[in-house]
């Protein structure tokens, strides 16, 4: 009987700890999906014709189960506690509830890595860049906010200047390939905003051409916080699937 | 007959090295080095045309205008300096190379048959260096190996369709849903069992301990007095 006081008393300890450790990570799910949320991700136009807004819908549903999970987490320990078995049932019952939503959010936060893809900002890019005849506003904002990346990020095209040498477009329509192999705003710039050196911006100089391409720039930062949200709680759901089965143990163990 | 070949700029590595009209090319450095008093050309032809090519050929005729490339004409000079530009040290360490179609302004002017412009195709293209006293040819190089230039595709033939789904996707879609099945199970199992349990299953288990402690003790107290006595 003392042995089993014992390990009852250790299945005790271990699910006050785990369920600790579950109010803990709820609430840094929260403060992470919170984050995601609320930085700017509208900067540039460029990026709304491509985006994907599932992982909006991730990071929302994130937040409320990081919250459930806290609360959740407090119900646990309550029961473990008074050795109540319809607290833990209900606590079992709801962490289920949640379990379920964090996996559809992990699901939809890794779809929308896969997607995010550099060919959507090569297309548009090639098809709108310094389009000659601005007959819609968008064309025009497009080529403004593709200028402003170049410079502010000092790179060039989406995957590197060899972009307008592979692919036709309408900035080659305008600016013959000898003059111009690519934008004036792939070469490194001087205060008044001239190229410090022309003829090595034409021949792709490192020192007077900006060779990398603006993907990362763009898309790295969304990229990074996705992977945290689905992988963050994609460890969150396995420690709290421990925890259940060690709940669900001790409920069948105890006597109410 | 000097035995260097014209190449493409590999050091320092520039992005431009072939674009849709131009080239880079390394200069000649050190080789025409017996020839202080020559004019040192570089002839761009059709690479079937290399093969033909009279080097008493005379830069600055029609027969070897640039503007009349690639037809009639197959091969044409341009790109004339002399042995100064071309010298053997690099103290400066600056970037020395010759950049083939570079000049836009006089494509399409017949009084600047020597014109450096840009080329009309993709190629392919050979080159070699020829030194020329007076009209003289003293020395050339070996012709180059053949250099295409690049093709441009259309935008249309980028597909933006999806690239399938990762295997950390995949990953994460399996095993949260195992879990998931496994914790429906025991929680399954948990109501069926607490539902049998409720209607009286097993709710003797706690009685036969207090049961069987009692008939212990009553052993117990009554052996002591038979041993005694």
């Amino acid at each position: 009987m003392a042995k089993s006081d014992d390990c009852v008393h250790i299945l005790q300890s271990l699910l006050i700890f785990g369920n600790v450790v579950i109010g803990m990570c709820g609430i840094a799910l929260t403060a992470e999906c919170i984050y995601f949320v609320s930085s700017p991700h509208g900067l540039y136009p460029l990026l709304k014709a491509t985006e994907n807004s599932d992982i909006d819908a991730a990071a929302w549903i994130g937040i409320f189960v990081g919250l459930a999970l806290f609360a959740l987490s407090i119900l646990g320990i309550i029961g473990v506690i008074k050795v109540s078995k319809t607290l833990l049932l209900v606590y079992i019952i709801l962490m289920l509830i949640t379990f379920a939503f964090e996996t559809a959010s992990c699901i939809t936060a890794a779809t929308h890595q896969d997607s995010l893809t550099p060919e959507p900002f090569l297309k548009q890019m090639l098809e709108k860049y310094q389009k000659s005849d601005p007959a819609n506003n968008s064309d025009n904002e497009v080529t403004k906010a593709w200028d402003e990346v170049m410079i502010k990020n000092r790179c060039c095209g989406v995957l590197g200047p060899s972009d307008w040498q592979e692919y036709t477009s309408a900035f080659r329509s305008t600016h013959n390939d000898a003059d111009y192999p690519w934008p004036r705003t792939c070469c490194a710039l001087d205060a008044q905003g001239h190229p410090v050196n022309l003829d090595g911006c034409k021949l792709g100089v490192a020192k007077y051409c900006n060779i990398k391409g603006c993907y990362d720039a763009i898309s790295g930062p969304k990229n990074r916080h996705a992977w945290g949200v689905a992988w963050f709680g994609f460890a969150i759901l396995c420690w709290t699937f421990c925890v259940l089965l060690g709940t669900m143990f001790y409920w069948s163990v105890i006597e109410d | 007959q000097l035995p260097y070949k014209p190449v493409l700029t590999q050091k320092p590595p520039v992005e431009g090295v072939t674009t849709a009209s131009t080239f880079v090319l390394d200069q000649p450095r050190c080789v025409f080095q017996n020839y202080s008093n020559a004019d040192i050309w570089l002839v761009v032809a059709l690479e079937q045309a290399a093969s033909t090519f009279n080097n008493t050929a005379k830069p600055g005729t029609p027969e070897t205008a640039f503007q009349g490339f690639p037809d009639p004409v197959h091969a044409y000079m341009t790109l004339n300096t002399t042995l100064v530009n071309y010298p053997c040290t690099n103290p400066d360490g600056r970037i020395m190379v010759l950049r083939v179609g570079s000049e836009t302004s006089c494509a399409k002017d017949v009084t600047r048959p020597n014109c450096n412009g840009p080329l009309p195709g993709p190629g392919p293209y050979r080159v070699k260096f020829l030194a020329l006293e007076g009209s003289v040819p003293v020395a050339e190089t070996d012709w180059s190996v053949p250099i295409m230039l690049r093709t441009a595709k259309t935008p249309s033939s980028i597909s933006t369709a999806g690239s399938g789904h990762s295997a950390g996707m995949i990953a994460i879609a399996t095993i949260l849903s195992i879990l998931f099945a496994i914790l429906l199970a025991g929680l399954v199992a948990m109501l069926v069992f607490w539902s049998s349990d409720s209607c009286g299953g097993s709710s003797t288990f706690s009685k036969p301990e207090s049961v069987s402690v009692r008939r212990y003790n009553t052993h117990h107290v009554y052996d002591q007095p038979a041993a005694r006595l």
